[in-house]
């Protein structure tokens, strides 16, 4: 990173350290918890469904084993959700292997990839509800209750929360934005397959590390969700609608660019939130109808998402400038 | 397991079949003419479930005489919603097409919960049942069983014989050369979609006296009908066909056996070992419609 980029990172970086110190409603710490949330998972996502442009809908299936495996850890073995996290994480890159191999060897790719990401958190949905005894099956699980016990991932406060999820957010950005190399290799195999394999490109090696490196992130993501809200269930961590959700505030964003889920996230998620507390019970599902729509526009008119379309005016405006003073 | 048991999971399997393949038979016939990627698909059959279960809650008819009228209702949503949505997205990547759709999914899924809420409803119509031996079957299943056979019969017979059958055929085939031959291909395509969403309105009027409809009853049928379609080869009429019956069948004998939950993640493995190792479906390439 140039000393230039540094000077506006730093006092951003800063800024979003510092807010938690503004007084301020407990919904609005809410929203700003879940705004960081959306957007690491969703740029966690976007690592495979933008940059490789392998649109997986089944990213709910890291999210949640990763959830499910940190809570055994904690009521099995009394391990901390801050290890049991890792642990989760690399149970989600187990999984993500397991599908992912198969898929990637056997070339599946665009729709039949998303059929088969859906086929596959379905049937750990299913699984999850049909091993009752041990799961909880469709009632789902609870974290123990512990007050506040910072080794144990649990605060009364919302501001730790926040914290955690703002970090975890900066450090994804910034091994993401470190991979240099691996993010062209991912363009060039989403661009064009056979000519990426042609200049020596090992396509199921690089499809699959990103998938990795994708589905760990969303694991942490899962269990950040967990030991947050307190509650899953099969429903939430493996259901078609969170998978769905990922995906389209990256891709609402601009799921070409580092920044476009943030960018989505910080859009979208204020909007549901908003629409949740103000609709409420009386109309739920209704951010999801905003969702939709604004999606269909932007697929429709904005195909590059909203950081693609900030991108080209820009782009424009710096173009013509230096048109002009060539003249 | 005696042999009692054994015939009714098999009657159970074609039964539920049945209702799979008018679902799937549409979604297919979709695919195959407009190569668009519909995965609102269950919400159409959504839909024409709450349109069979108001008509029939508010006005008092039976849902069979009001199947007609659902039907017109789903094709003429499904004409409206081709001009709108699906037209633009004919040219976009298959990758677009997909999360318009699924968008529109939510969309749709999300006005049902607004306007209807969550509740689980169902109409109380009379059940009976028919007894053979020491086998059951519903009445309602096996009415839905027929209409849903006779459906894909008249519907086979449409494709196969009619003179707008065979347009449709053709545009499947080769949309460029149909057009040059003086087909108005995207008013096939339009016809098309709306004959599949029509198809969903079959499906759901012989379902409400089945099942309890709510917002996100279609999910898990439009899931289905992507792996029936799969299974069979997309765009075979006969695959899609031949598929709703295996898959209803291996859903019908694992839930014996196990359990429900069980027998859809089986029919989801047998699709994801469909599609690794024969990626062209059961019955790609050869029949296609």
């Amino acid at each position: 990173m140039d000393l230039k980029s540094l000077k506006i990172y730093i006092p951003l970086i800063a800024i979003l350290f510092l807010i938690p110190l503004i007084p301020m409603p407990g919904y609005v710490m809410h929203t700003l918890i879940l705004v960081f949330l959306w957007a690491y998972l969703a740029t966690a996502w976007n690592i495979l469904g933008g940059f490789a442009g392998q649109l997986s809908l089944g990213h709910a299936a890291f999210f949640g084993i990763a959830a499910y495996t940190s809570y055994f850890m904690l009521t099995w073995y009394n391990i901390s959700p801050w290890i049991g996290m890792f642990i989760g994480g690399i149970a989600a890159v187990a999984l993500s292997i397991i599908i992912g191999y198969p898929c990637f060897r056997f070339g599946i790719r665009e729709v039949y990839f998303a059929l088969a990401t859906i086929a596959f958190a379905e049937i750990m949905k299913d699984i999850f509800i049909y091993l009752r005894d041990i799961t909880g099956g469709s009632l789902g699980i609870w974290l123990p209750h512990l007050g506040t016990n910072p080794l144990y991932f649990q605060f009364e406060e919302k501001w730790p929360y926040y914290y955690v999820i703002v970090t975890m957010w900066l450090v994804s950005l910034i091994i993401f934005k470190g991979m240099k190399r691996l993010r062209e290799y991912l363009i060039a195999i989403r661009e064009d397959e056979d000519v990426a394999a042609s200049i020596g490109i090992n396509i199921t090696k690089y499809k699959l590390l990103a998938l990795a490196i994708s589905s760990f992130f969303t694991g942490l993501g899962g269990v950040f969700y967990f030991q947050y809200f307190r509650y899953i269930n099969p429903h939430i961590a493996f259901g078609l609608e969170t998978s769905l959700e990922m995906a389209l505030i990256a891709i609402f964003g601009g799921m070409y660019s580092l920044w476009g889920p943030t960018i989505g996230s910080m859009i979208l998620t204020p909007i549901a939130e908003y629409l949740r507390i103000t609709l409420g019970g009386t109309y739920a599902g209704s951010h999801l109808i905003i969702y939709g729509v604004l999606l269909i526009l932007v697929i429709r008119f904005l195909p590059k998402g909203v950081y693609g379309f900030y991108e080209r005016i820009t782009l424009r405006k710096l173009t013509s400038t230096v048109a002009r003073k060539g003249e | 397991m005696n042999p009692t048991m054994i015939a009714q999971m098999i009657i159970n399997g074609i039964l539920i079949g049945g209702i799979y393949a008018v679902i799937s038979i549409g979604l297919n016939i979709i695919f195959g003419v407009l190569k668009v990627i519909n995965f609102a698909h269950g919400e159409f059959l959504m839909l024409s479930m709450y349109a069979s279960y108001w008509l029939c809650a508010l006005y008092g008819l039976n849902p069979y005489i009001a199947l007609p009228l659902t039907t017109a209702i789903m094709f003429v949503f499904g004409v409206a919603l081709e001009r709108i949505l699906i037209k633009p997205l004919l040219k976009a990547p298959p990758i677009n097409q997909l999360l318009s759709t699924a968008a529109l999914m939510l969309v749709l899924q999300n006005v049902a919960l607004v306007l209807w809420h969550a509740d689980y409803r169902s109409l109380t119509i009379k059940t009976f049942s028919i007894r053979l031996g020491d086998i059951y079957i519903s009445g309602h299943r096996l009415i839905a069983l027929i209409g849903a056979l006779a459906t894909t019969l008249l519907f086979y017979y449409f494709l196969m014989k009619t003179d707008t059958g065979r347009r449709i055929r053709a545009v499947a085939q080769d949309p460029e050369v149909s057009s040059i031959l003086g087909i108005n291909v995207p008013l096939i395509q339009t016809l098309t979609f709306g004959l599949g969403a029509a198809l969903a309105g079959i499906a759901g009027a012989l379902m409400i006296s089945i099942y309890f409809v709510y917002p996100t009853v279609g999910t898990s049928f439009g899931l289905m009908a992507w792996i029936i379609i799969v299974l069979g080869g997309l765009g075979s009429f006969i695959g899609a066909f031949v598929g709703s019956f295996i898959i209803g069948l291996i859903e019908s004998i694992a839930a014996t056996i196990w359990s429900l939950e069980l027998a859809k993640a089986i029919a989801f493995i047998v699709f994801l070992l469909v599609l690794f190792f024969k990626p062209t479906g059961l019955f790609g390439e050869k029949a296609r419609v």
